[in-house]
């Protein structure tokens, strides 16, 4: 699939790169499963964050946004896919390319939008900025790369720990989830953490959103196997799986796979999502290092236009109906906008509040 | 009042364990904190009191484990880390300065990090390079981080309770050579306030401040000077971050003289942060330029002629409070 676009390019030999086994998926169970109504509702979550994305990165070149701005689009799939699959009460936890995992879990477009702005009545008051989302089960968005590993594994320590020593407030967390990159797989803090999760059997689901591209760094010319999660995984003694991060289904029906054996077994598994981000890594990145035809060509795999094939085989939806959705969820990215463009700045009177917690 | 006399050690064992006692969200995690007893025999007995689920050996993996309790203590839980020798604090330094320490700024105050790392601080005997660095300087320049350096049993126990029941991540600096000193201190439950300096010794004629092991150094020097009619102030700071600037400037105002002694090195060290604050507050006060008596800048040395030299010693202390008074 996607990796033929690699051919001409190879910098990896035999020894390092072997085929990839993709997560087998029974479409029409998944479908059964989830019926139609939520299906839609997951179609619209993706529509948002790409709908958010794009406005969000309007306002950036418009400069009411600043800092950088690492893009979701291309990947939605993967995250909605993991929430649908695993529900809102998990510890969640991902890199600087938050805003789709934030959406999901229900920080509102506004929140995040005014984040971005700068704004108080940001999602984080107008301090952390676009790499620094939280919610009630969001444990940020990271601006470290890897940085975000060690934390999570903390996650299913306390998940852990809680079972031994319930308490007062009960909690009913299951699973920690990590997204981080590809290019965060170099990093120490993965191979302490993996080491670490393993050994005390924490119920860590770390997943490698391979987008291919560590910012300007192709996969292969940073990590040294191929396939990541099912040769590094065994090293670990952990189940190791690939899942293609385009398809929502195949996401959908490998995350509720992994998240079941999590719960039965309370062993970490790694899972290397196969995904593209359609963007440079971040705003300010033009992207030269990718040729037109590189990108059009994985852009024909986006996740929406898949997932509206799919939908409309199923009858499901038609090209009418995804239009008014998406029509729906820009007009939410718009008023966003107006929202973030209209609420007040920041009293500087407040700068040196939170700095540490009473 | 009943009391007991005992070592920084048990001092440091004791708080550990009462507030694992008072809070069973609190653990302990390192190397060799469990089975091994500690390698400085601090956590001696907890394994068979509470058990391998809260006093928990790691692996050599100080980011790993160091940002685990980042996320464990944003989840809820209160650990305590063990660092094996500060210095080891540097491998997995990123949990702490990038993650640790912004957590409830950056998030907009959703999270906290409750969150203790402890452990020998500088040098000890003979430890050479890798061992012996004094890190309360490169910490200090963080917002958002507590750091705590005790110098005697009574201000260990205290100090590290305060900084188990608070909310935010406290470095807390202890040091290999002071475990044995022993102090007599009360039997009851205590808790010592983060933030406050601690005058050890009043004085009228010139004010010695420091930290730590030596504040040891210190007391030498002012009772050698009390012999002959000089009477230092010494002020143990306790807590370098927060700073209690106040005690430290009402003792200059009064003394108009001023030497500040320090383990670490001089250049960018806590001297140079509270000598420059002292002349933000005292500067019409001070009838002599602030002397600092810190190590000298080179890396530790093994031979233990060249550890003394660059470390500070109580003679470079008393040049420099002859400096101060000539």
């Amino acid at each position: 699939m996607r990796r033929q676009l690699l051919q001409g390019r190879e910098t990896m030999t035999g020894r390092q790169k072997q085929d990839y086994h993709l997560f087998q998926h029974d479409l029409d169970k998944a479908i059964q499963e989830m019926g139609k109504e939520k299906i839609l509702g997951y179609l619209k979550q993706m529509l948002l964050i790409r709908n958010f994305e794009i406005r969000a990165e309007a306002a950036y070149l418009q400069g009411s946004v600043g800092g950088f701005f690492h893009s979701y689009m291309g990947q939605e799939a993967v995250q909605t896919a993991a929430l649908a699959a695993m529900g809102v009460d998990q510890w969640w936890i991902t890199s600087y390319r938050c805003h789709a995992l934030a959406l999901l879990l229900g920080a509102t477009p506004n929140e995040l939008m005014a984040e971005l702005y700068g704004k108080a009545a940001g999602n984080a008051k107008g301090r952390g900025g676009s790499m620094h989302f939280f919610t009630e089960e969001m444990l940020g968005g990271y601006g470290i790369v890897g940085g975000q590993i060690p934390i999570a594994t903390g996650a299913a320590f306390a998940i852990d720990y809680f079972k031994k020593f319930p308490p007062k407030r009960a909690q009913n967390k299951d699973v920690a989830i990590c997204f981080f990159g590809d290019g965060a797989v170099p990093q120490g803090a993965f191979h302490e953490s993996l080491n670490l999760a393993s050994l005390w059997n924490l119920p860590c689901i770390y997943v490698i959103e391979n987008n291919e591209w560590g910012m300007g760094t192709r996969v292969d010319r940073a990590v040294c196997v191929e396939p990541i999660a099912e040769r590094k995984a065994p090293g670990y003694a952990m189940e190791g799986y690939t899942f293609d991060g385009m398809d929502f289904f195949n996401c959908y029906a490998g995350f509720s796979h992994v998240y079941e054996k999590v719960k039965e077994t309370s062993e970490p598994v790694l899972v290397e999502v196969l995904t593209d981000r359609f963007k440079g890594h971040s705003v300010s990145d033009p992207g030269l290092y990718r040729s037109k035809e590189d990108l059009s060509k994985c852009m024909e795999r986006d996740p929406l236009a898949i997932m509206l094939k799919i939908l409309s085989s199923y009858g499901m939806l038609d090209e009418e109906s995804y239009k008014a959705m998406d029509k729906e969820q820009k007009e939410i990215a718009v008023a966003a906008m107006k929202f973030a463009e209209e609420t007040p700045w920041p009293d500087p009177i407040e700068l040196e509040e939170g700095v540490m917690a009473p | 009042m009943a009391t007991q006399t005992i070592e920084i050690r048990e001092a440091i064992r004791q708080a550990i364990d009462e507030e694992m006692e008072r809070d069973q969200n609190v653990c302990i995690l390192g190397e060799e904190v469990a089975e091994y007893n500690g390698a400085y025999k601090v956590t001696k007995g907890m394994l068979d009191k509470w058990g391998a689920d809260r006093v928990i050996d790691t692996p050599i993996s100080e980011l790993g484990f160091a940002g685990l309790a980042v996320g464990a203590a944003m989840c809820g839980v209160r650990p305590i880390v063990e660092f094996m020798s500060f210095n080891f604090s540097f491998v997995g330094c990123d949990q702490i300065i990038s993650h640790a320490i912004k957590m409830h700024y950056m998030s907009g105050g959703r999270f906290c990090v409750p969150i203790v790392f402890r452990g020998p601080n500088g040098a000890a005997a003979q430890v050479s390079s890798q061992h012996s660095h004094c890190v309360e300087a490169l910490y200090g320049n963080l917002p958002g981080l507590i750091i705590l350096a005790p110098s005697n049993s009574y201000d260990a126990k205290g100090l590290l309770k305060s900084a188990i029941r608070n909310n935010n991540p406290v470095l807390f600096l202890e040091n290999e050579l002071s475990y044995g000193k022993k102090s007599e201190i009360p039997t009851e439950e205590y808790l010592v306030p983060i933030g406050e300096a601690r005058i050890v010794k009043e004085g009228r004629h010139v004010t010695l401040v420091s930290h730590s092991r030596m504040v040891d150094l210190c007391e030498e020097v002012a009772h050698d000077l009390a012999n002959k009619g000089i009477e230092v102030e010494l002020i143990d700071l306790r807590s370098i971050r927060p700073l209690d600037i106040r005690t430290i400037a009402e003792s200059v105002r009064k003394t108009h003289l001023c030497c500040l002694v320090e383990e670490g090195h001089i250049f960018s060290g806590i001297c140079a942060e509270v000598g420059f604050q002292i002349q933000e507050r005292c500067f019409d006060f001070l009838d002599a330029p602030i002397e600092r008596v810190c190590q000298r800048e080179t890396p530790m040395p093994y031979s233990k002629v060249l550890e003394k030299e660059t470390m500070p010693t109580k003679e470079r202390i008393l040049n420099s409070i002859e400096t101060l008074l000539r």
